[in-house]
C-alpha cells in the first residue's frame, strides 16, 4: 500500500492510525485503500462529494443560531482491531464503573472527600455538585451513560481527555455517520466485518426501561405496561439539537422540552393534546441548572423557563428516574482526573487500564505553583462547564500574567494539562489525503453485569491544526470501524440498523422525486428509522415503550409546518403564473393582465421584485422566507417526520439558494425563474405527499393539515379580493380569469365543466363552492371541519363557531349578485363577503393557537432568586416566535 | 457579653409568610426551609407547617446541611398563598464563653482545617468531628454564592487576627468589629460580612438562620432581629465545634435564640421560595412572633400541634 500512498506521510512524531498499523487494521487499511481508491485524487474527492450531499440530504446540522453549519464528515473511517478494541473496551468499562462508584459515594456518605482520596474542595467547591441530590443517588448504576474522550499517544498508548457524565452528546450522530460511511463506502463496508452501532442503541432502551421507578410509582402505558421514557431536549435552537433528535427516533422516545413536562403528585407527566400522561424515565439532554428552577439553583444569567419546577423533588422521591441524573456533572471536572488514579487504587483496588491525560489540579498548592511555572507548554483550562481550553504557549507574556493571576484567584477551579500528541488518521482536504490529529468519543451505558461499550464511537480530527486539544472550528468527524474477527451474528437484534444502503424506504412515491432528480443519487436515504411504532420485536419486547402522544409544543410546530407550506406552493404558484405575462407588451390586454396580477402580487404577499419574493429569505412575504420558516419547524419535529423529508428540504433549500442570483437585481432571468420555480413545485409537493402518505394520523398530523387548510382558504379569499372585486376591460378579464383558475390548480376542472369563456360567474362558483375541487372554499371548509373533529382539546366550540360562521357566510353568497359590479364597477358585495370570511378565518388561527398551544412560564420567586427578592422579569417570554 | 442565667425556656414560633400575585395563578410549588432542627441545645416539642390554600402534595426531607426542608405543591387557582410555620421549642442553651473554649490559635486552626482527613495529618476523630462532617468544615471555608472573599475583606478582617490569637478570642472581637459598623445593615447582610472575613481567614464559617425572642437579658438589654427571620453565623473551633455568633447583637447565641437551619449563605437557607406561573409578582409579607411560654402551655400547645420531628405538612385554614 506504500507504494499507492507515496504522497502520504504522518505529519509528526505521533502514532499514524494507517502507516502504523498492524495485523488486521493493517489488512483493513490494505483494503480500504484499494477499494476506496485512496490513492486516487478524483475517486477521493467523488466519496468526499457523495458524503457532502447525503449530510445535506438528511439534514444533518450542527451549532445554532448564526453558527448553525452542516456537520462535516470525513469519508475514511478511523480503523481499529479488535484486540486493539478489546484493551480499549475492558478499559472505558473500568472507568465507567469507577466513575459509577464516585458518584454515588460523592452524593452519598462522601467518604472519598472525609478521607482526603479527593480534595473536598475540588467537589464542593464545582458548581457541577449539586447539593439538592444529596442523599437520593442510592441506586447502583447511578450514572447510566458514559462518554470518553481518548486519544493515542506517540508511543500508541491510549490515553483519556475527559469524561462527559453530564451530557455525553454524540451517539446520534455517531449513527449517522456510520449509515453515510456504510453507503459511501458501500463495497468495502459489506466485505469488511465491522461491529455494528445498532446493538448498543437496543442496550440502551434496555438499560432504560431497566432504570425506571419500581412498583407502584411506576407507570403503566395503556395495554403493556411497559415504563415510559422521554428525551428532554432544550429545543430545536440548541447546538446538537440534531443529535437529540435523531437520538429521540433511534430510541423511539417523545422529544419534550421542559415546557412539555409537569410534576404532579411527586411523578412526571407528559402535558399533551389528549391530556397528561405519566413518564417513568427523563433522558436528559438539558444540563441540570436548567431542568429544575426551585430545587437546582440556575447558573447565573440562565433563562429558567426550561425547567420542570419539581423535577428534583420527583426524583427524590422515587416518581421518575432522570438519566443521566441531575448532579452526574460533577464528574466532568477535569481536576478528577488527577486522582482518578488514587481513586481506583481507593475503591477498585485496581489500577486504571487506560491512563488520563496528565493533569494538574490548581486547587493543590504545589500543583498551582507548577501550572503558572509552566503556563508556557501546558494546556490550561477551568474546570467550569463549557470552557474552552487555553494554550498556554500561544499566549503573550502579558496574556499570560493574566491567565496566572486569574488562576491564582481561584486555583480550585483551574488545571493545567500536558499537551497530547495524538495519532494521525488519514483524511481527506482539498483533494489530498493528510494526516490530521484524532480524538474519538466512546460511549458506555449502564447494564446488569457492568458497563457496556458503543463499538465504535465519534472520532474527530481538526483540518486546520494538528493540535487534538484544539478547540476545533473547523473539526471533522470520522467514522470509527472496529474490525470483527466474526461477523455480528445476523440475528444479532438491531445489527442491520447501521446501514442496509440499497434498501428503499419510501413508502410514497413522490417524496424520493427531488433526489432523483438531483442526479447524486442521494435519493437512497438510510433506511426508515424504527421509531416508537415500528420498534422491534422479540428480544427487544421488554423495552418497548409505547408511543407517545405529542405534547403541544411539538403540535403547534405541525400546525405552522402546514401553513408555511401553503403559503410558499400558493406563492410559487402566484409568482409563476405573473411572470407568464411579464413579457406582454404594455397597453396589449396581456400587459393589461400583468399589471393586474402584479398588484395582486404585491396585494396578497407583500412589497418587493418578483426576484426578492421568490428567494430573497429577509423579506418576510417571499417563498424563501416561507421555506426557512417551514425548515426551521421541520428541525423542531425532526424525531415525528420521516427521513425523506430531508432530502426534500435540502432539495428546497437548494432552489432557493439558486433563486438568490434573481433577488439579487439584474436583469431578471425567466429561464432561471422558471426552472428554480418549477423545483420549489416539485419540493412542496413531495412534501405534500410525505405528509399525506408517510406520516401517522395523530393530532399532530391533523393540525399540519388544519394549517393547511386554513392558508389554502384564506390565501383564496385574498386573492379573489386582489382580481375580481374591480372590474375589468372583458379580454383583460378573460387573461385574469384563467390567471386565477391556474394559480389554484383548477384551469383543466373548469375547462371541462365549462366549454365557453370563462365568466366571473362561473370561474366563481368553481373556486367557492364546487365541493369536489380540493381547492375550492367550500372543499377548505368541509375539510377543516372535519380535521378539527380529530384534534383533541377541550374548548372544540369557539373554533366549530368560527368554521361555521364561515360556512354560514358563503351560504349567504349570491353568484349572480357577486359577479355582478356596480355603478363604480366594484362587486361590492363579493368583496364584503370575502373580508368577512377572512377575518373569521384569522380568528380561528388565533384560537387554534390559544386553545391548543398555549405554553406556561415557570417564574421562580423568593430569596433563592438570585438577582433579587421577588420579581416577573422573565414573565411570559416565548421560546422564540414559532410562526 | 452578658450571660442568661434561666437555663431552660419554652418558645413559641409562628412565622408566617405570603405572596400576593396580582392575579390568581393556577398552580405554585414551593419550598419552605421554616421549621426548626432539633440538637445544639434545642428541642423541637412540635411543629407544624400549613399552606394556605391547602397543597396537593408535599414532602418534608432533611436536606444536604440536615434541614427540615418542606415540597409542597398548590394544585388549586390562588391569588395569595400563605405558608404557616407553627414550632414549640424547649431551649437549654447556655451562652459559651469565649475563655473557655479551646485555645487554639486562629491560624492554628486554618491549618487543621485544610488538613483535615489529609492521610498523615491526624484523623477528623483526633480534632473533635465525625467523618461526616469533614465536608461541612471544607464547605464552609470556600466562597459561595453570596459570599465573595476579596482584598478588603481580608483588610477589615486583620486586625482581630493577630499573630497567635486564640480562634475564640477573633471571633468575638470580629463580631464586636462587624457590630460597631453595622449601620443601616440587615441581620444577613452582617452576617454575611462576618462570614466573609471568616472564610478569608482560612476560617471554616457558616450562615445560620432562625429567631430571637424578645425577652432581656439580666442587664435589660432586647435583641435586635425580632419580629422577622433573624441571621447568625457559626464559625468550627477545632476541638470545640461550631460557635455560634450573632454579629448583630455581638453576642454568642443563647437559650433566646431558635436556630432553624444552615448552609453555606443565605441560598441554602431560603426560608420559602416557589415557582409559579404568572407574568408579574407582587407582594410578599412576612410575620414572625416569637413568645415564650410556661412549660404547661408548651406542651399543650405540642400536643395540639401533634408530633415534633418529623412533621408532616397538614394544611389548615390561616
Amino acid at each position: 500500500m506504500t507504494d499507492l500512498l507515496a504522497g502520504y506521510r504522518a505529519a509528526g512524531p505521533g502514532h499514524d492510525e494507517m502507516l502504523q498499523a498492524t495485523g488486521a487494521a493493517r489488512e483493513a487499511w490494505g483494503r480500504l485503500a484499494d477499494l476506496a481508491g485512496l490513492a486516487d485524487a478524483r475517486q477521493l474527492e467523488w466519496r468526499a462529494d457523495a458524503v457532502e450531499n447525503l449530510l445535506r440530504s438528511h439534514g444533518v446540522r450542527q451549532g445554532s443560531g448564526p453558527d448553525e453549519r452542516p456537520w462535516r464528515l470525513d469519508p475514511i473511517p478511523m480503523i481499529i482491531d479488535e484486540v486493539e478494541w478489546r484493551r480499549l473496551d475492558r478499559g472505558l468499562a473500568q472507568r465507567a464503573g469507577l466513575l459509577d462508584l464516585v458518584l454515588a459515594d460523592l452524593y452519598g456518605d462522601a467518604t472519598l472527600l472525609s478521607t482526603g482520596v479527593l480534595p473536598p474542595e475540588l467537589v464542593l467547591g464545582h458548581p457541577g455538585f449539586q447539593r439538592a441530590m444529596h442523599g437520593v443517588l442510592r441506586r447502583p448504576r447511578q450514572l447510566f451513560l458514559h462518554g470518553a474522550d481518548l486519544a493515542r499517544n506517540a508511543d500508541g498508548a491510549w490515553q483519556v481527555l475527559g469524561d462527559h457524565a453530564e451530557i455525553p452528546l454524540g451517539m446520534g450522530y455517531a449513527m449517522q455517520n456510520r449509515r453515510i460511511v456504510a453507503e459511501v463506502l458501500a463495497d468495502l463496508y459489506r466485505h469488511a466485518r465491522i461491529h455494528r452501532l445498532g446493538p448498543f442503541f437496543q442496550k440502551v432502551r434496555h438499560a432504560v426501561a431497566q432504570a425506571a421507578p419500581r412498583g407502584a410509582n411506576r407507570a403503566t402505558a395503556p395495554g403493556d405496561g411497559a415504563p415510559r421514557a422521554v428525551l428532554l431536549t432544550p429545543g430545536s435552537d440548541s447546538p446538537a439539537a440534531f443529535d437529540h433528535a435523531y437520538l429521540a427516533t433511534m430510541l423511539g422516545y417523545p422529544l419534550v422540552h421542559g415546557g412539555d413536562l409537569e410534576v404532579r403528585d411527586g411523578r412526571v407527566w407528559m402535558r399533551t393534546l389528549e391530556g397528561h400522561e405519566p413518564v417513568d424515565v427523563v433522558l436528559r439532554h438539558v444540563p441540570a441548572v436548567e431542568c429544575d428552577p426551585l430545587d437546582i439553583p440556575p447558573a447565573p444569567g440562565a433563562s429558567h423557563h426550561r425547567g420542570v419546577p419539581g423535577l428534583a423533588e420527583a426524583v427524590r422521591v422515587g416518581g421518575v428516574t432522570v438519566l443521566n441524573p441531575l448532579g452526574a456533572g460533577v464528574l466532568d471536572n477535569h481536576g478528577i482526573l488527577t486522582y482518578l488514579p488514587r481513586v481506583a487504587r481507593a475503591l477498585l483496588g485496581e489500577e486504571l487500564l487506560i491512563a488520563s491525560t496528565v493533569t494538574y489540579w490548581c486547587g493543590e498548592r504545589a500543583m498551582c505553583s507548577h501550572v503558572i511555572a509552566h503556563l508556557d507548554r501546558l494546556v490550561v483550562r477551568s474546570t467550569l462547564a463549557r470552557s474552552r481550553a487555553v494554550h498556554g504557549w500561544e499566549l503573550s507574556i502579558a496574556e499570560r500574567a493574566d491567565l496566572a493571576a486569574r488562576i491564582a484567584s481561584q486555583p480550585h477551579l483551574w488545571v493545567g494539562q500536558e499537551p497530547v500528541e495524538a495519532s494521525t488518521t488519514p483524511t481527506v482536504h482539498d483533494g489530498a489525503l493528510v494526516a490530521r490529529s484524532t480524538r474519538m468519543r466512546t460511549f458506555a451505558v449502564a447494564g446488569a453485569e457492568g458497563y457496556e461499550v458503543m463499538v465504535g464511537g465519534l472520532a474527530r480530527v481538526t483540518l486546520d491544526s494538528t493540535d487534538v486539544m484544539a478547540p476545533g472550528t473547523r473539526a471533522v468527524a470520522k467514522d470509527v470501524w472496529v474490525l470483527a474477527s466474526q461477523p455480528d451474528a445476523p440475528a444479532a437484534p438491531w445489527a442491520g440498523w447501521d446501514a442496509e444502503p440499497r434498501v428503499a424506504d419510501s413508502p410514497a412515491g413522490l417524496d424520493r422525486h427531488p433526489s432523483v432528480l438531483d442526479g447524486v443519487g442521494s435519493g437512497r436515504s438510510a433506511r426508515a428509522l424504527p421509531g416508537g411504532a415500528g420498534a422491534p420485536t422479540g428480544a427487544t419486547a421488554t423495552a418497548a415503550i409505547a408511543p407517545a402522544a405529542i405534547a403541544p409544543a411539538a403540535a403547534e410546530r405541525f400546525f405552522h409546518l402546514g401553513r408555511q407550506a401553503e403559503r410558499a406552493e400558493s406563492a410559487v404558484r402566484l409568482l409563476r403564473t405573473t411572470v407568464v405575462h411579464l413579457a406582454e407588451p404594455t397597453g396589449s390586454v396581456g400587459g393589461e393582465a400583468y399589471v393586474v396580477l402584479r398588484r395582486a402580487v404585491e396585494q396578497v404577499l407583500g412589497p418587493g421584485s418578483l426576484g426578492e419574493l421568490l428567494a430573497d429569505a429577509s423579506n418576510d412575504a417571499s417563498v424563501g422566507h416561507a421555506v426557512v420558516r417551514l425548515a426551521r419547524h421541520a428541525r423542531a419535529v425532526r424525531d415525528q417526520l420521516p427521513p425523506q423529508t430531508w432530502a426534500t428540504l435540502s432539495w428546497l433549500e437548494r432552489a432557493i439558494d439558486d433563486g438568490r442570483v434573481l433577488a439579487a437585481g439584474g436583469d431578471f432571468d425567466e429561464a432561471v425563474f422558471s426552472g428554480v420555480t418549477a423545483r420549489l413545485l416539485e419540493g412542496l409537493l413531495a412534501l405534500a405527499g410525505i405528509a399525506a402518505e408517510s406520516l401517522v394520523r395523530d393530532a399532530g398530523w391533523w393540525l399540519l393539515e388544519a394549517g393547511r387548510r386554513i392558508e389554502r382558504a384564506r390565501r383564496l379569499l385574498e386573492l379573489l379580493e386582489a382580481l375580481l372585486v374591480r372590474r375589468l376591460a372583458p379580454g383583460v378579464q378573460s387573461v385574469v380569469l384563467e390567471a386565477l383558475l391556474q394559480v389554484n390548480v383548477s384551469f383543466i376542472a373548469y375547462s371541462r365543466q365549462h366549454q365557453a369563456w370563462a365568466s366571473v360567474e362561473s370561474v366563481l362558483g368553481l373556486l367557492l363552492f364546487d365541493e369536489c375541487n380540493p381547492r375550492s372554499l367550500t372543499f377548505q371548509l368541509r375539510r377543516l371541519q372535519d380535521v378539527l373533529d380529530h384534534v383533541p382539546g377541550s374548548s372544540a366550540r369557539a373554533r366549530e363557531d368560527l368554521v361555521g360562521g364561515v360556512v354560514a357566510l358563503l351560504g349567504e353568497v349570491d353568484l349572480r349578485v357577486a359577479a355582478e359590479p356596480d355603478a363604480e364597477g366594484r362587486r361590492r358585495e363579493l368583496g364584503e363577503a370575502v373580508r368577512a370570511m377572512r377575518w373569521r378565518l384569522d380568528e380561528l388561527e388565533t384560537e387554534v393557537v390559544r386553545v391548543h398551544f398555549a405554553r406556561v412560564v415557570s417564574v421562580p420567586w423568593g430569596d433563592g432568586v438570585p438577582g433579587g427578592a421577588v420579581g416577573g422579569a422573565v414573565g411570559a417570554e416565548r421560546q422564540g416566535d414559532p410562526r | 457579653m452578658n450571660r442568661n442565667e434561666e437555663v431552660q425556656r419554652y418558645l413559641r414560633v409562628r412565622h408566617r409568610a405570603s405572596y400576593t400575585y396580582s392575579a390568581p395563578v393556577p398552580r405554585t410549588y414551593g419550598r419552605a426551609i421554616m421549621l426548626p432542627r432539633d440538637g445544639g441545645g434545642q428541642r423541637v416539642l412540635a411543629s407544624r407547617l400549613a399552606v394556605e390554600p391547602a397543597a396537593a402534595y408535599s414532602n418534608e426531607h432533611r436536606d444536604f446541611h440536615g434541614n427540615r426542608s418542606t415540597f409542597f405543591q398548590v394544585d388549586v387557582p390562588h391569588a395569595v398563598l400563605g405558608v404557616d410555620a407553627t414550632s414549640v421549642v424547649s431551649v437549654t442553651r447556655r451562652q459559651a464563653r469565649p475563655e473557655r473554649a479551646p485555645s487554639i490559635s486562629w491560624s492554628r486552626a486554618a491549618e487543621v482545617i485544610h488538613t483535615l482527613g489529609v492521610p498523615g495529618r491526624g484523623t477528623p476523630e483526633e480534632h473533635g468531628v465525625g467523618e461526616g462532617a469533614v465536608t461541612a468544615i471544607a464547605e464552609s471555608t470556600l466562597a459561595s454564592p453570596l459570599v465573595e472573599m476579596s482584598e478588603s475583606v481580608r483588610g477589615f478582617a486583620a486586625p482581630s487576627f493577630g499573630p497567635g490569637t486564640p480562634l475564640a478570642r477573633a471571633i468575638v472581637d470580629l463580631a464586636a468589629r462587624v457590630s460597631a459598623h453595622s449601620g443601616e445593615a440587615t441581620a444577613s447582610e452582617l452576617a454575611h460580612g462576618y462570614i466573609a472575613c471568616m472564610r478569608s481567614m482560612g476560617q471554616a464559617a457558616r450562615y445560620v438562620t432562625g429567631y430571637v425572642c424578645s425577652a432581656v437579658d439580666a442587664t435589660g438589654v432586647a435583641l435586635r432581629g425580632t419580629g422577622a427571620l433573624h441571621a447568625w453565623a457559626s464559625v468550627w473551633v477545632p476541638g470545640g465545634g461550631w460557635l455560634h455568633v450573632d454579629p448583630s447583637n455581638d453576642q454568642l447565641i443563647d437559650n433566646r435564640y431558635v436556630v432553624v437551619g444552615w448552609g453555606r449563605d443565605r441560598l441554602d437557607v431560603t426560608p420559602l421560595r416557589g415557582v409559579t406561573y404568572t407574568e408579574d409578582l407582587a407582594a410578599a409579607s412576612v410575620d414572625v412572633e416569637v413568645v415564650e411560654v410556661e412549660e404547661a402551655e408548651a406542651r399543650a400547645l405540642a400536643e395540639e400541634l401533634g408530633p415534633g420531628a418529623p412533621a408532616g405538612v397538614t394544611a389548615v385554614r390561616l
